[in-house]
């Protein structure tokens, strides 16, 4: 959900731009970051853990932690918490229905 | 092969501490190449939404961001500084060569010197299903709200009361999003009694000695069980709750970059009170090796307006080292600096930080008053709860009640020491005073005070309110600071709340001054039954009156 009124600061929002997140078209704003973009349509699940399968999503958004990796475009392990969104971006969930060998 | 570029002083990373340091060298003739790993300049001050703390000087009174806005401005402005965005340093090896990726290609540079800028990472907690999604740092939620104006949830449990999580809370509630409560494992609050305080008015629960067990949720946090601790920090058997949430925040503390500085191989030691492994560092902010400088979190988790005066020092340094004149005024700038950096830590709040220091060898503190390093007040019941004791208040208030008689007066619900001055350098009568040290409590002489409310509007913890008691027969108003949506109108009734944020009585907006000079921290004046004058410190809007 996106904050529409603020009693400090005001939104100068880029322009209208669609994206895929695996495959579904979404609407996000250009130079907002990829993960800003998700949240803003409701999704907070981002990829999953490769072997215990566990929900992952954003957690520091400043680029340190790796919680928020997709693959985007395809290359993978992107820091989608500070990288921008572009128009027609492919944004993909990591490690979901990957099997790892012990 | 690319060819190696030269450079005179290269800043890594374009936080407040970077920015500082740019300008500082830069003013001084020294060519500056400033790099950023983002595609804009700011670090995390661009989600500042806060008045900040501190002198004047260094822009006490202002909102972050804006502090951010001016230093930015002078960065382009400064033909000395070349300033590399969306350049992320992947490397720097032995002979200083440092390697910057941009727009995937990797480039080679020489620096004579180097400020590393780098600043922090949140630290992490562990506890049952802490990897959910909901599970944020509280920096991350200020990204999403203050940065892409994105709600990060609709309701909010924090863990951890310093001031980051106590400022975040409350620009969660500016924000629109509910706080469950904070729970703060220790047995006082952690950050500025101020920032407590006006999250008790708004009604939001500080529950001090509490931690959180787990989080609930399979997908995404559902909620979390949280529990009382003994004296030891052991559990209380039987005091489990479930707290309703659907986004867990963590403000547990910070830890310094220091991933580059360790490649280099620059001597770090672990101090726990300046959050981990900190580079050791001289007065001047050079670290074991030579030309290699620090400056803000990086050398130890402090505050934004510290990491300023820190770039400053290193950014004259580099300038004093390599420049070619005004060595004599760039010495009396970085004395000056120093002394400001020392009145800032010299209260009791700056304990911490000087207890790290000494640990690093560094003799801050030559000026150091001990009169400065306790609390003058008990304040006590107030970090416990964030609400004053009747002591406090009565400290505070006229010592007889007839100097209420003469009309509108301001009350400082200020008790702590903190560097701040706001309110005193504010008053155009000059009628709040600190004693001239910006750690003291302010009082206001209330023969000078003429109860114009411009304090209210300039403190940053947002802890002045005027009362004119005998408003009339039976009312009195009060005026209190408002930075919430929706804004009043004049004539309309609205709830009003004490310190605890219990509802007390309806009151009716007689005065709004909402304009430029206040700068979105409105003075609103409520008129209220006079029972309710030494009570009556918040009041809230009614979303449907405005559609």
């Amino acid at each position: 959900m996106r904050i529409q009124n603020h009693p400090i600061l005001s939104f100068n929002r880029g322009k209208q731009i669609k994206f895929y997140y695996n495959g579904k078209e979404l609407i996000g704003y250009e130079g907002e970051t990829i993960a800003a973009a998700l949240y803003a349509n409701g999704i907070f699940k981002f990829s999953e853990s490769k072997k215990l399968k566990r929900p992952r999503g954003i957690f520091c958004a400043i680029g340190h932690c790796s919680s928020c990796l997709m693959t985007v475009d395809g290359v993978p392990n992107v820091r989608t918490c500070i990288t921008p969104l572009k128009d027609g971006m492919r944004v993909e969930s990591e490690n979901i229905g990957v099997e790892i060998n012990e | 092969m690319s060819k190696i570029q030269n450079l005179e002083l290269l800043v890594v990373g374009g936080g407040p501490a970077g920015l500082s340091a740019a300008l500082a060298a830069a003013n001084y003739g020294i060519k500056v190449s400033l790099t950023e790993e983002r595609e804009f300049l700011g670090g995390q001050l661009i989600k500042q939404t806060h008045r900040f703390f501190g002198s004047e000087k260094e822009y006490a009174g202002t909102r972050g961001i804006d502090i951010l806005k001016k230093l930015i401005d002078e960065v382009n402005k400064n033909n000395n500084i070349e300033v590399l965005l969306s350049s992320r340093v992947l490397g720097i090896y032995e002979d200083n060569i440092v390697t910057i990726l941009n727009d995937h290609k990797m480039k080679k540079y020489y620096p004579q010197s180097i400020i590393f800028a780098t600043g922090a990472s949140e630290k992490f907690l562990a506890f049952e299903n802490n990897d959910l999604p909901g599970i944020f740092g509280a920096g991350a939620v200020q990204t999403l709200m203050n940065v892409y104006g994105v709600m990060p949830a609709t309701n909010v449990l924090m863990i951890g009361s310093g001031n980051i999580g106590l400022i975040v809370c409350y620009q969660l509630l500016q924000a629109g999003v509910k706080v469950a409560a904070i729970v703060e494992a220790a047995p006082k609050i952690g950050g500025y009694s101020v920032h407590a305080s006006k999250l008790r008015r708004l009604g939001v629960p500080i529950l001090t000695s509490h931690t959180i067990k787990k989080a609930i949720g399979k997908e995404k946090v559902e909620g979390a069980v949280i529990c009382e601790l003994d004296s030891n920090w052991n559990e209380v058997k039987g005091t489990e709750q479930l707290i309703k949430c659907d986004a867990i925040c963590l403000s547990v503390g910070l830890t310094p970059l220091v991933d580059l500085l360790k490649q280099r191989k620059v001597k770090t030691t672990y101090v726990s009170e300046l959050g981990g492994y900190v580079p050791l560092r001289d007065e001047n902010m050079e670290t074991s090796i030579k030309n290699l400088f620090v400056a803000g979190d990086v050398s130890g988790i402090e505050e934004a307006t510290a990491a300023m005066i820190e770039g400053q020092i290193a950014g004259l340094s580099v300038a004093k080292r390599i420049g070619k004149n005004s060595k004599d005024e760039i010495e009396e700038r970085i004395e000056e600096a120093k002394n400001e950096l020392e009145l800032l830590r010299s209260g009791p709040v700056g304990k911490k930080i000087r207890k790290g220091l000494s640990k690093l060898g560094l003799n801050h503190g030559k000026n150091y008053n001990e009169k400065f390093s306790e609390e003058a007040l008990d304040i006590s019941h107030l970090m416990k709860t964030g609400v004053p004791s009747e002591e406090n208040l009565k400290n505070k208030l006229p010592s007889e009640e007839k100097v209420f008689d003469k009309g509108p007066i301001a009350i400082s619900e200020c008790f702590q020491r903190f560097p701040c001055d706001p309110c005193v350098k504010s008053c155009p009568f000059n009628a709040i005073s600190e004693n001239g040290n910006i750690n003291n409590i302010p009082y206001v002489d209330f023969e000078k005070c003429t109860g114009c409310g411009i304090c209210v509007s300039k403190c940053p913890g947002l802890a002045m309110f005027v009362i004119h008691k005998n408003f009339s027969e039976t009312t009195s108003v009060v005026i209190m600071p408002y930075e919430f949506l929706p804004r009043p109108h004049k004539g309309e009734i609205v709830k009003v709340f004490d310190r605890e944020g219990k509802y007390l009585c309806d009151g009716k907006v007689i005065r709004i001054l909402d304009g430029k000079f206040q700068d979105k921290t409105a003075a609103v004046s409520i008129e209220i039954p006079k029972e309710y004058y030494l009570q009556a410190r918040n009041f809230k809007v009614e979303e449907g009156n405005h559609g």
